[in-house]
């Protein structure tokens, strides 16, 4: 792994304090959502998905050997990034059919109602909520949605709402889901942070990057502007890089020389953790040093996953925020 | 292959600081012969004092180096001064009635990347990723050491492949042994097939205890004889020498893959085996190295469309005209060779269909197959994918007979284990002899054991640490979640760098070998 902070990763899980992080979840679930007894935590798993689909991008991108890159490797996660794009994609062609009304007073309510189509993921009991509470508790978007234990992987039985998830309901889409997601991260982060990462974003491959950054304020309550960019961007990014044919016999040159700026993705903690503002003190010289340092077997301590979720956390918005 | 002693494969590991051994030869291209005294092992002189004072045993004459908490615990050792620890104090219990007794630990320069018993069981090999091979050999049975019998010394080491550099791609060819398959014997010398990415070697191993002397043209020590001085001919007459273990290149089968090799199979003919890489499997005859018949091509017109690989292939241990072959997306294809050239079109097809309640954004990356071998019988077939084993019935195509599940632990950690590519780690299993029990390799050194007559399974661990001499170890447990039990291991606190990968078990007994990481470990069954 060329990044510092999978590196880390590579030889230990990054063990928590499983039970700590159950009571921060709570105390986030209780100080943000009305009623904890909602659907299937619709924007934990869009969280996650976008977190894969951040991973796979710098497998493919930041892999630079001096071998060539294992061929299974390489379509395996490419498999990964297709099946998302078109889950994308699927929830994208939903949205003409919804009212442009105001998304309801509760975005989080709304949220969970929806659930990809296409993937026919069962929904979990509990709305754990991974990403409501982000900078308390300790977000790392990889193990974080691991102890989201009935989101993840392993999925109980279908709930009785699952049926009824694929056909299109008549409540807002995914959208309202992004956004809502904005809201949950905004609300946690400053604003100003946000509109900082969202100008920090150097690449669009549609041009539109000073849109999202803009309507960001005003954005909050209707997030639904936003989404269209999002949505065509990714699908956009990754066209661009599969017509490079990098599955080809070619090396990653391919890829390299593209019409593409990767530094979007290069997930450097050093470059985003000094691109955000000063309002994510916590993320101090130290805490940077920690997570440079290479890993000891030594247990995780609390402020090293602390500082990383940071890291990945504005890596996610930029994203999210649309480039 | 033409690279001359000093300058080959060898030259640049002693650039790299790693041990060199000694005797003679050069790389690749010419034979590899170790002397006794270096190789070590044979019962023909007296056993040396022990160590460390052994005499033309130093650790840093191989590239074998001995353990040093083994050094400290060995009692009485043969002559071989290659590392090996004491046997007897070391148990570990496997079954009641059985005892698995370390009878040999090793650590490597490399990082071991493949582990094969012969078929008769007396020789094991092993690869690196430094591109060497080392056998091993069993001991015999000797009346006044007899627990000698079943321990394994170090029998031939020579490097097969060397580095090379694709100057079409800029890329590295890395001369990491990926398999070891060994060929049928058949006379007194023994073959084996190695191949790194690109290239499968033939490798011819043979014994020589005979020199001959009173050669007419040249003197003992080589140098020629003037023909003029010759007054009076003699028959050069055999006299026996130190037992010498020489290794030479027989065939190199090159340039017929464009992807990376990732199985080599040794057809029941004898006479011809299968190599198999991402997207195609070559057909090739052992006495042709300039062609190769390719059988299975998956590459698509269109590489864009790509979506699946082959992961492993082998050949049926009976019936020559059948392989199989496993798919990165769970599938295993068996096809006929009798059907048609070309084994596009498969006979069987063998797919277990998907839970859909255990579905997951990883499920087609952890249902890709690592790993495809087929039971001694011919009749079961058995798949590792990331998270459990699978045995297969070859007459039944819609799912598999047994399915036991590994370290499904991890189910939970599988978002992690994409982040440091661990999902991606290429377990192999293996069968016994009886295909009674199969055996796989997890995280932390643990590896497992699947006892298919009476469904029980144990997990044990390959490390040095934590054996006490004289002591039986208890099976791990490692602990999912919830209260952890004493002596249990929990889940956050496995190691991932520590894997099993590649695992060997005896073709007859119950010796097994297990490769962790730069440690080789061979466990036997004492029966009580």
């Amino acid at each position: 792994m060329t990044c510092k902070k999978c590196k880390t990763a590579n030889g230990y899980m990054l063990g928590k304090g499983g039970k700590r992080k159950f009571d921060e979840h709570e105390d986030g679930l209780e100080g943000k959502i009305v009623s904890p007894s909602d659907g299937p935590s619709k924007v934990s798993y869009t969280l996650q998905r976008q977190t894969i689909f951040n991973i796979s991008l710098m497998k493919l991108y930041n892999h630079r050997p001096l071998t060539e890159p294992s061929l299974q490797k390489t379509v395996l996660i490419n498999n990964m990034l297709r099946r998302i794009q078109e889950e994308l994609k699927q929830e994208g062609s939903l949205r003409p059919a919804f009212p442009a009304s105001s998304p309801p007073a509760d975005p989080l309510g709304s949220s969970y109602r929806e659930a990809p189509p296409a993937f026919s993921h069962p929904a979990p009991a509990p709305c754990e909520l991974g990403g409501a509470a982000p900078l308390e508790a300790c977000l790392t978007p990889a193990s974080l949605l691991e102890d989201d234990q009935d989101t993840f992987c392993t999925s109980p039985a279908a709930q009785p709402a699952a049926p009824a998830r694929l056909a299109p309901p008549a409540l807002p889409p995914e959208k309202d889901s992004f956004s809502s997601a904005l809201d949950e991260i905004e609300e946690l982060c400053p604003t100003s942070t946000s509109m900082e990462a969202a100008e920090a974003t150097t690449d669009d491959p549609k041009g539109d990057s000073g849109g999202p950054g803009a309507q960001r304020p005003e954005g909050l309550q209707d997030g639904r502007p936003d989404d269209p960019k999002l949505m065509d961007s990714l699908p956009g990014n990754f066209e661009i890089t599969t017509s490079t044919g990098f599955l080809t016999d070619l090396t990653l040159d391919d890829i390299l020389f593209a019409d593409i700026d990767t530094s979007m993705y290069d997930f450097d903690p050093c470059t985003s953790a000094s691109g955000t503002s000063s309002k994510m003190s916590p993320v101090s010289a130290d805490d940077l040093l920690k997570t440079l340092a290479p890993y000891s077997s030594q247990p995780v301590a609390p402020s090293q996953p602390f500082k990383m979720d940071l890291t990945e956390l504005d890596h996610i918005m930029e994203v999210l925020v649309g480039s | 292959m033409t690279s001359s002693s000093g300058t080959t494969g060898i030259g640049r590991h002693f650039e790299k600081g790693k041990k060199k051994y000694g005797g003679g030869g050069g790389g690749g291209g010419r034979a590899e012969v170790l002397g006794r005294q270096q190789r070590g092992g044979r019962l023909v002189r007296p056993p040396p004092p022990r160590r460390p004072a052994a005499p033309g045993c130093a650790p840093a004459d191989r590239p074998w180096q001995e353990p040093e908490a083994a050094a400290a615990l060995r009692a009485a050792t043969t002559c071989s001064g290659v590392s090996r620890r004491s046997r007897g104090p070391w148990t570990r219990t496997w079954r009641k009635n059985h005892k698995l007794v370390n009878c040999f630990c090793c650590l490597t320069a490399d990082v071991i990347s493949t582990v094969e018993f012969s078929h008769s069981g007396d020789l094991l090999a092993t690869g690196d990723k430094g591109g060497r091979v080392v056998i091993f050999q069993r001991e015999q049975e000797n009346k006044s050491r007899p627990h000698s019998r079943g321990e394994y010394n170090v029998y031939s080491t020579f490097q097969s492949h060397e580095p090379e550099f694709d100057y079409l791609k800029s890329l590295e060819i890395e001369e990491k042994i990926n398999k070891i398959r060994w060929l049928p014997q058949q006379g007194a010398a023994r073959f084996l097939l190695s191949t790194n990415d690109k290239t499968i070697k033939l490798w011819k191993i043979s014994e020589r205890d005979k020199r001959a002397e009173g050669y007419n043209l040249k003197d003992e020590d080589g140098r020629l004889r003037d023909p003029l001085r010759i007054t009076a001919l003699r028959v050069p007459i055999l006299k026996p020498m130190d037992l010498m273990v020489e290794a030479s290149p027989r065939r190199v089968f090159a340039n017929a893959h464009t992807y990376h090799i990732n199985s080599i199979s040794v057809n029941s003919d004898h006479e011809t085996y299968l190599s198999a890489d991402d997207l195609r499997i070559n057909l090739w005859h052992l006495e042709i190295t300039d062609r190769s018949f390719n059988i299975v091509d998956i590459k698509p017109a269109n590489m864009e469309e790509l979506t699946e690989v082959i992961t492993a292939a082998e050949f049926h241990p009976h019936q020559c005209n059948v392989l199989v072959y496993s798919s990165s997306k769970g599938t295993i294809r068996l096809c006929d060779m009798r059907s048609s050239a070309l084994c596009d079109r498969h006979s069987k097809f063998f797919e277990e269909p998907e839970d859909p309640s255990s579905r997951s954004f990883f499920s087609e990356i952890i249902s890709s197959v690592s790993d495809v071998k087929f039971s001694h019988s011919g009749r079961y077939m058995m798949t590792r994918d990331y998270l459990s084993v699978k045995v297969w019935d070859l007459n039944m195509e819609s799912r598999p007979v047994e399915t036991h599940q590994v370290h499904e632990y991890l189910r939970s950690k599988l978002c992690s284990l994409y982040e440091n590519d661990c999902i991606f780690d290429k377990f192999e299993c293996c069968w016994n002899g009886s295909d009674s029990a199969i055996m796989t390799g997890s995280y932390n050194n643990f590896f497992r054991m699947f006892d298919r007559t009476t469904w029980r399974d144990v997990t044990l661990e390959a490390s040095r640490e934590n054996s006490k001499p004289r002591a039986s170890l208890k099976p791990r447990r490692v602990c999912a979640g919830g209260k952890r039990k004493k002596d249990e291991v929990s889940v956050d606190s496995l190691d991932f760098s520590k894997k099993i990968l590649h695992t060997a078990w005896h073709p007859v007994e119950n010796i097994i070998a297990v490769a962790a990481t730069n440690n080789l470990y061979i466990f036997q069954d004492k029966a009580n």
